[in-house]
């Protein structure tokens, strides 16, 4: 099945005794029964949460399996609700609203500061001779294999001997750079023909000039994929804030804030209230995600590829 | 060629030689992201080093923490001749294992296999197919803990829809307590066949290597870890489907046609020409998911906490714990235990894929 | 070329110090204070905003935050780590001699109002070393739940005995509907361990006595309730907890502290159910205290503050104020009455409390915990032996206490 094309013939060449195209039909019928399925198994759950999220407490109790409101034991129907949303949205321990705020204040900027600085060392560790270059980037390497779990109290210690606990710094600035997107640079910067370079060298660019000017420009595919990882793992990062943020509510970002709902119900999980939360930590992500799909997935894609 | 090459226009004032210049560009560049490592990767990194040398109890300031030399380590690994926290390690070693051996292959597998079919070129609609295998890799992993937490409920919609597939079959199903079943699945299996701890022949289980009898080294996952890991396999198999995706992709064509010219069959095209260029790739997603087995940690803490009866206690968890509960010297000594063990790992396949490609 | 980079340079220089240098100060009219505990039900939440807010209200010099965090361990932790713990925070009688032995709590016990008052059991839960450390805020014992309705149509009476209540769960086990729920949890099967006689250590920690027959008979019919099919743990029945599966109407019985109560009330308005003590086991009555106290840090900023914040929440008007909600117990005596009149269905709760043991141990002991919860989920699917489950315990349990 390695190419379309040459399957095809594969299965063309064969003299059974069914019509020539039966092969060609079985074989789509199985690829998109397969696909279907699959794709299902990805998106059901995301359907249930989000139906489930708009009905009545005991209804999502008695049948989480309805796409719409049940019929209670006396034969009352149920109905939608906009209640867990209201109860989420309202709740007086965590302030979803600013949390929303917070989590796109934090990530664009992160993202704008990652992909500047992250270019920045990967095109000095790709192209520029210094010394310490091999060491710098040994090291670098020797990070992205460091356990996250690893750092979680150290780090903690770090950030309260600047004084940054509970304020923005700490969410912002330890992110404004990491290995993984520096590799991926100068990966990328590596495959970028040197003759360009030397063509502006000769020119008398300054390196400065060069790599904003002429390597920059070129990088957008490399920029986009990092971006959007930047981005990602930003919204979605829940062991930075953890570490970061002791007592300041305010500054909760969206899967802190889903964390803290949990607790605010106590042993017994109220599922609407969960459900709602998890919405609205999911939505502003995957409205981004459909907007911008094209540049996902091929961020994703360039990853595998240069990595 | 042209790099030492002066540049015409010196207008006047101090210059820096052409290399020093250089020199200086580099360090510039790299200053910015070099400051932010060193100040919350390496300093952190270095200082959870020196830690795991104390007996710090995570409730002071480090510095009022006393030396204890290699203790720690030694009773991570039972040298001081005590088992508890030994035990608890070869535990979170175990369970850890058997989360790493059933994710990755399997999402590795399906993501290879998807990607193939999604690669045919008959296929329409591939957007929205690889949109929706990708959807829930972009959801944080608290909100998917949490979403899975309520699908996998004893009354949730994961028995639910077994229960109405094997009703449909005709067949009887028992709902699973999905988060609270600490039977591992290979006793589960074996107790098929009659083999039960009470059964089991008295080497397997009389016999105790690092705290676990034979027996119970080959439990397997239990059922609530199996659950934790279908939810690892569902997130991260579209992020790996679309890099073999992309990578199938760059396979030049020619390649095929030329091949098919000489006359190779399907399968010696797929021998010679895929597999050898997916390699890298192969290499790349096998690295991080292995890497992100061993750290699995946000999982256990929404769903499990480690429980039931430990069996989803990981080497990432028994940390935190250990950190938590005032051993924090003690946490950061097996932090650094599971660094060295994704060293290990990741050089020994880099050798192993490395070996093959020579082949 | 070169004032490009030196531009650079200067501008990365000045934003790290911008960064570095943001200033931390605050005005000092005011004294701040921030009260830190975890959060359990919106009512309780609700209630300890308003004695916070009317605290405020009164005293315009000394204005407290209430926070409510979520990982409450992971937060004390990282403050006191840190060296900048909050002013007045929650401690559990379990995590007490943990943070001591960590010098982490001022003794303040001295520096409050009539502490004689509180019931000496309970003062004893935070003393160390001869020093009263901190007021415990309430505290709640185990009772026995049951479902009236179920017991009335059975026509059976509350249970005062093992064996009863083996019987009732027994009978009242069907059409889906479970006798009893029991959690594979150290904290419930204790109750049971001490109602068989047993114990858990020497008074001296210094070695296990939990490998013992009277244990052996109390994880016995803990397990058996389970493995004979009269029992379900929470997770069985797809809640979050024994209260849950209570209120439901999943089983008949539940054993849970008296912060079921207002739960119940919340949640299962309609529910006909009543508190009785824990049934007696063969060595008589037994039931467990669980207790938090209101700690101030050794390293606390303004200790006259948050003294007197925490003399007001515990003295006899703040604690009024807070167990008025029937979440918890007063612990001073001179409460009991005004307390006892306002919930009279309460009272085996607080009728407990005259045999109450603490759920208290030593710095450490929560591996051995861990091993316990461990091992009655293993006995409970029958993947352990109630013998060797014991000894188990009793291996770990001498090696933390040796190693201490």
């Amino acid at each position: 099945m390695s190419t379309g094309a040459i399957a095809q013939q594969g299965f063309g060449a064969r003299g059974f005794a069914l019509p020539p195209n039966t092969g060609k039909i079985v074989r789509a019928v199985l690829t998109y029964a397969v696909l279907i399925l699959f794709a299902l198994a990805m998106i059901m759950p995301f359907v249930f949460a989000v139906v489930n999220s708009f009905k009545e407490l005991p209804d999502i109790a008695a049948n989480p399996m309805r796409l719409t409101p049940g019929v209670r034991a006396d034969g009352t129907p149920y109905s939608w609700t906009l209640q867990g949303y209201e109860r989420a949205l309202t709740t007086q321990q965590i302030n979803f609203p600013r949390a929303i705020f917070n989590s796109f204040f934090i990530a664009i900027l992160v993202t704008i500061m990652r992909v500047l600085f992250n270019s920045l060392a990967g095109y000095a560790l790709a192209r520029i001779r210094f010394p310490g270059r091999g060491f710098a980037f040994a090291a670098l390497v020797g990070t992205l294999m460091v356990p996250g779990i690893v750092l979680l109290i150290p780090r903690y210690l770090v950030l309260s001997q600047l004084g940054w606990i509970d304020t923005y710094w700490a969410l912002l600035i330890p992110y404004f750079a990491d290995a993984f997107g520096i590799f991926l640079m100068k990966q990328f910067f590596e495959s970028i023909p040197r003759e360009i370079e030397e063509a502006a060298e000769i020119d008398g660019a300054s390196r400065f000039r060069m790599f904003f000017v002429i390597i920059l420009p070129m990088a957008v595919p490399a920029l986009t994929a990092m971006a959007i990882f930047a981005f990602q793992g930003t919204w979605n990062d829940f062991q930075g804030p953890l570490i970061a943020l002791n007592l300041n509510r305010d500054l909760y970002t969206l899967p802190l804030a889903l964390a803290f709902l949990r607790g605010v119900t106590g042993d017994a999980i109220q599922w609407d209230l969960m459900l709602a939360g998890s919405v609205i930590t999911t939505l502003p992500m995957a409205v981004i995600f459909f907007i911008f799909q094209r540049f996902f997935i091929e961020g994703v894609s360039y990853t595998g590829v240069k990595g | 060629m042209a790099v030492a090459a002066p540049s015409l226009g010196n207008q006047g004032g101090f210059r820096l030689s052409a290399k020093a210049q250089e020199r200086l560009a580099g360090f510039t560049f790299i200053l910015p992201a070099l400051i932010i490592i060193i100040a919350f990767i390496f300093l952190p990194l270095l200082s959870a080093f020196l830690i795991s040398f104390t007996n710090w109890n995570g409730l002071q300031p480090p510095t009022e923490a006393a030396g204890v030399g290699l203790a720690n380590y030694a009773r991570i690994f039972g040298l001081d001749g005590t088992t508890v926290v030994r035990d608890e390690f070869f535990v979170a070693i175990k369970n850890t294992f058997y989360y790493t051996l059933g994710v990755v292959p399997t999402q590795t597998i399906l993501a290879l296999v998807l990607a193939f079919i999604v690669n045919q070129q008959f296929l329409r609609f591939r957007g929205f197919f690889r949109v929706a295998f990708y959807f829930p890799s972009i959801t944080s992993s608290i909100v998917i803990a949490t979403i899975f937490l309520w699908l996998f409920n004893r009354n949730g919609v994961i028995n639910g829809v077994i229960g109405g597939v094997a009703n449909f079959l005709g067949l009887q199903y028992t709902p699973v307590t999905w988060i609270n079943d600490a039977n591992g699945i290979i006793h589960n299996f074996l107790r098929l066949f009659g083999l039960t701890a009470r059964t089991a022949p008295a080497w397997m289980t009389e016999t105790n290597v690092l705290g676990q009898t034979i027996w119970q080294w080959i439990s397997g996952p239990s059922v609530t870890m199996l659950a934790i890991m279908l939810l690892a396999i569902w997130t991260t198999t579209g992020t790996m489907m679309l890099i073999f995706l992309a990578a199938l992709q760059d396979i030049p064509r020619q390649l095929y046609e030329a091949a098919s010219v000489d006359g190779a069959t399907r399968w010696q095209q797929f021998r010679l020409i895929t597999v050898p260029m997916l390699r890298p790739t192969t290499f790349f997603v096998l690295t991080i998911g292995l890497i992100g087995c061993f750290q699995v940690f946000d999982q256990i803490y929404v769903i499990s906490q480690g429980n039931p009866a430990g069996t989803t206690k990981t080497i990432a968890w028994i940390v935190f714990r250990n950190l938590r509960d005032s051993q924090a010297g003690l946490g950061a000594a097996l932090a650094f235990v599971l660094f060295v063990i994704i060293a290990i790992f990741t050089i020994f396949q880099r050798r192993l894929v490395g070996k093959t490609v020579q082949q | 070329m070169n004032k490009t980079f030196r531009f650079l340079a200067f501008a990365i220089a000045i934003a790290l110090i911008a960064v570095a240098a943001v200033p931390s100060a605050q005005a000092a009219q005011t004294v701040n204070l921030v009260l830190m505990g975890w959060s359990s039900s919106p009512s309780e939440n609700e209630r300890l905003q308003k004695i916070v807010d009317d605290w405020n209200a009164a005293n315009p010099d000394i204005q407290v935050t209430l926070n409510q965090v979520p990982d409450y361990d992971t937060t004390l932790q990282k403050s006191l780590a840190g060296g900048e713990p909050p002013d007045v925070f929650y401690v559990d009688s379990f995590r007490f001699l943990d943070l001591v032995r960590a010098d982490a709590l001022m003794p303040i016990g001295d520096k409050l109002t009539d502490i004689e008052d509180f019931y000496p059991a309970l003062r004893n839960a935070f003393t160390a070393n001869g020093q009263f450390y901190c007021p415990p805020k309430d505290f709640s014992t185990l009772a026995l739940q049951i479902n009236t309705e179920m017991f009335e149509a059975a026509g059976l009476s509350a249970p005062t005995t093992w064996e009863e209540m083996r019987a009732a769960a027994e009978k009242l086990t069907k059409d889906g509907v479970y006798g009893v729920v029991v959690p594979a949890d150290f904290a419930r099967w204790i109750a049971f361990l001490y109602g068989a006689g047993g114990s858990v250590t020497d008074d001296e920690f210094t070695k296990m006595t939990i490998n013992s027959p009277e244990a052996a008979e109390a994880l016995k019919f803990y397990t058996d309730l389970y493995i004979d099919g009269f029992a379900k743990t929470p997770a069985d029945l797809g809640v979050g907890w024994a209260g849950e599966a209570f209120g439901k109407g999943l089983v008949a019985m539940a054993f849970e502290g008296n912060w079921i109560e207002p739960y119940l009330k919340d949640q299962f308005p309609d529910l006909k159910h009543k508190a009785v003590e824990l049934p007696a086991g063969p060595a008589g009555k037994a039931t467990m205290a669980f207790t938090v106290c209101y700690a101030v840090p050794m390293k606390a900023k303004n200790p006259d503050a948050a003294i007197k914040f925490v003399d007001y929440l515990t003295g006899a008007q703040g604690m009024k104020a807070w167990t008025d909600l029937g979440l918890a117990m007063p612990t001073r005596a001179s409460l009991r009455q005004g307390w006892l009149e306002k919930f009279p269905n309460l009272e085996p709760y607080l009728n407990g409390a005259e045999y109450a043991r603490k759920w208290q141990f030593v710095p450490g002991f929560q591996a051995v915990l861990d091993k316990v919860n461990e091992q009655l989920s293993l006995v409970m699917s029958e993947n352990q032996t109630v013998s060797g489950a014991l000894a188990e315990i009793e291996r770990v349990g001498n090696e933390v206490l040796a190693s201490r």
